[in-house]
């Protein structure tokens, strides 16, 4: 297609719809690109607020990837957790999912999903806080409940024992169906056309089998969806491990992000988190894209199939 | 489906909605016991509610004989009806009172970040997308581009700098070292969705009210935000969730007491010599929870209907 020629009426109409836009971009580029361009050039420094910079060069990068104790141990915890996140966050709500969805009235079915989406009005920190304190606690709902059925010897603190610290949060917001995941994969259930159903039910494909073979098939889109947000989550995030652990007992449970916060504002070393930083988004980066195209073939498939 | 099986799925549903519900049951019943009573035993019901049962009872048999109390101090005294029902009320709201004084300041905070936020998301990003979805202009899908790939740069990334640049710009312990980041990085989902939303609605209703004569501005006021009802809905819900709930951002850009969040200040009192009295803890859990309560009671079926009825494509 050729693009219209450059009249004076269509350039006065596009500086008009530039201005408008400048809201949006102006705060984009100061609040999104500015930081990120500076995560970049500070990572070559080091530096504390206020003091003069100093350039290093990679010498943060050398020192995160080669020379601090913390980094690898924490990789690994951080692959660890992650990977138990997308295993339950893939399976449990979807098997709610199925569940509700398979219930004969809608009456029912919206009542549960009501149910299942309550706990996202109670803050995150507020059930990581209460889960600290009420649940993992030494006086807490488990050992409580395991010295009243008689099995006092497995009172534990849960958070505090280097032993049970990562299982702790691994095992943090069981039975995991609370939340979005929910209603995400019921609304992949329902968009399957009833003639597919249909048609599994004439061949005798019930059950057990017919969610393994046509049901999760066909919310892949969904799972991927998850699967991506859940690895992406895994990668960044460390306000739960924050407030449940502060990544101890010692460094049991550090992830880098955790380190990366550390750095930043309890040792004030603002470069080296900054590479920190940077290192991580380099992952997620490559774990997305990774994801996406892995996925994106499987889809390819499955639609070349049917 | 058989009986067994359908009464199958219904004991799974329950058990799983249970065991997601219940931590929620624990903190409303401690949020009602002293510290005493919670010490003594985790399980358990509050004691003021057994006092009030019994002077209710005694009121609606009129029975007027003087009741024995026990006081916190361990003194017995002998109240009227009317005194003991005073007594275990004051009891039961102890922790709840005490727990509205230290957060009310929080959450008058948190209303004013998360409400100019979500304004500031609404119009920005429903008026960005309706440019960008309706009108053909040079630079138009650069611009898209533009505001799109911010989606790859995660918080991890910006979270150091942006402290930067907020303690640079002077920002800290101000609403605007929140407001302005949230509406910048927040504007981006809801370009996205407004614009698919947008690009969707049929030319022919524009054709005819530009027949009627109506302006750019008149078509996004009367044609385009009317129509969009559902999706505003699901943007600000998860917006105004996002904003709500972020506690971490809200714990660094305040060094003071003055603009902390009702997250970020739950943080900070389980930390500060409050969390010694459980009662109030567990009664800030509570308190906290109640605005998004209410507004998940009042948009529930706008959200739940915006998400299924193929208004907002993820």
């Amino acid at each position: 297609m050729k693009a219209p020629a450059l009249t004076p009426a269509r350039l006065r109409f596009a500086a008009g719809c530039h201005a408008l836009l400048l809201p949006s971009v102006l705060l984009l580029l100061v609040f999104v690109y500015l930081p990120v361009t500076w995560a970049f050039v500070k990572s070559l420094y080091e530096f504390e607020v206020g003091s003069p910079a100093r350039f290093v060069g990679l010498a943060n990068y050398g020192e995160y990837l080669f020379s601090d104790p913390p980094t690898w141990p924490s990789v690994l915890t951080m692959f660890l957790l992650t990977a138990v996140g997308v295993a339950v966050r893939l399976t449990f709500p979807l098997v709610v999912a199925k569940l509700i969805h398979s219930l004969p009235f809608e009456r029912t079915r919206y009542v549960y999903r009501l149910i299942f989406l309550i706990p996202i009005v109670v803050p995150g920190v507020a059930v990581q806080l209460l889960w600290a304190r009420m649940i993992y606690a030494d006086y807490g709902l488990i050992n409580e409940f395991l010295r009243t059925i008689g099995l006092a010897d497995w009172a534990h603190a849960w958070l505090n024992d280097p032993e049970t610290a990562l299982l702790a949060l691994m095992c943090f917001g069981f039975p995991f169906a609370g939340g979005f995941e929910v209603l995400i994969y019921y609304a992949g259930l329902s968009a399957i056309p009833e003639s597919v159903n249909e048609a599994a039910a004439l061949e005798g494909c019930t059950g057990i089998s017919k969610f393994l073979r046509i049901d999760v098939p066909l919310v892949l889109s969904q799972l991927k969806l998850i699967l991506v947000l859940t690895v992406i989550g895994g990668l960044q995030g460390f306000e739960g491990i924050l407030v449940l652990t502060q990544g101890g007992p010692g460094f049991e449970t550090m992830v880098p992000g955790l380190w990366m916060y550390y750095n930043a504002f309890s040792f004030q070393r603002m470069g080296y988190a900054c590479a920190i930083g940077v290192l991580l988004f380099v992952a997620i980066l490559g774990l997305t894209l990774l994801n996406l195209r892995y996925f994106r073939s499987a889809e390819e498939v499955q639609g070349g199939s049917s | 489906m058989s009986r067994a099986r359908l009464f199958a799925i219904h004991a799974v549903l329950v058990c799983t909605a249970a065991l997601t519900l219940l931590p929620f049951a624990f903190v409303v019943n401690n949020a009602l016991r002293d510290n005493f009573e919670y010490n003594r035993s985790f399980f358990g019901p509050p004691q003021a509610f057994v006092g009030l049962a019994q002077a209710g009872w005694r009121q609606a048999t009129g029975d007027d004989r003087p009741l024995s109390v026990q006081l916190e101090s361990g003194e017995v005294r002998s109240m009227t009806r009317g005194e003991v029902a005073t007594h275990y009320w004051d009891k039961l709201t102890l922790g709840i009172r005490r727990a509205w004084t230290v957060l009310r300041p929080y959450l008058f905070n948190s209303f004013v970040v998360s409400g100019l936020t979500a304004l500031g998301v609404a119009a920005l990003g429903s008026g960005t997308a309706y440019l960008l979805a309706r009108y053909r202009f040079l630079g138009r899908d650069f611009i898209f581009g533009f505001i799109l790939a911010t989606m790859v740069f995660p918080g991890v990334l910006t979270l150091v700098p942006s402290f930067l640049l907020v303690k640079q710009l002077g920002l800290l312990n101000t609403y605007w070292a929140m407001v302005l980041p949230y509406v910048a990085g927040g504007q981006v989902f809801a370009i996205f969705v407004f614009r698919s939303f947008f690009t969707g609605l049929p030319e022919e209703l524009f054709e005819s009210a530009r027949l009627d004569g109506a302006g750019h501005w008149g078509l996004y006021w009367n044609i385009v935000l009317p129509l969009s009802r559902p999706v505003f809905s699901v943007v600000l819900i998860m917006n105004i969730l996002g904003t709500w709930n972020n506690f971490l951002w809200p714990f660094i850009v305040n060094t003071n007491d003055q603009h902390q969040v009702v997250a970020s200040g739950l943080y900070t009192m389980a930390r500060s010599g409050v969390a010694s009295s459980s009662s109030t803890m567990y009664a800030a859990y509570l308190l906290s929870s109640i605005p998004l309560l209410l507004l998940f009671i009042y948009a529930t079926k706008p959200f739940i209907r915006g998400m299924t009825s193929g208004a907002v494509k993820l």
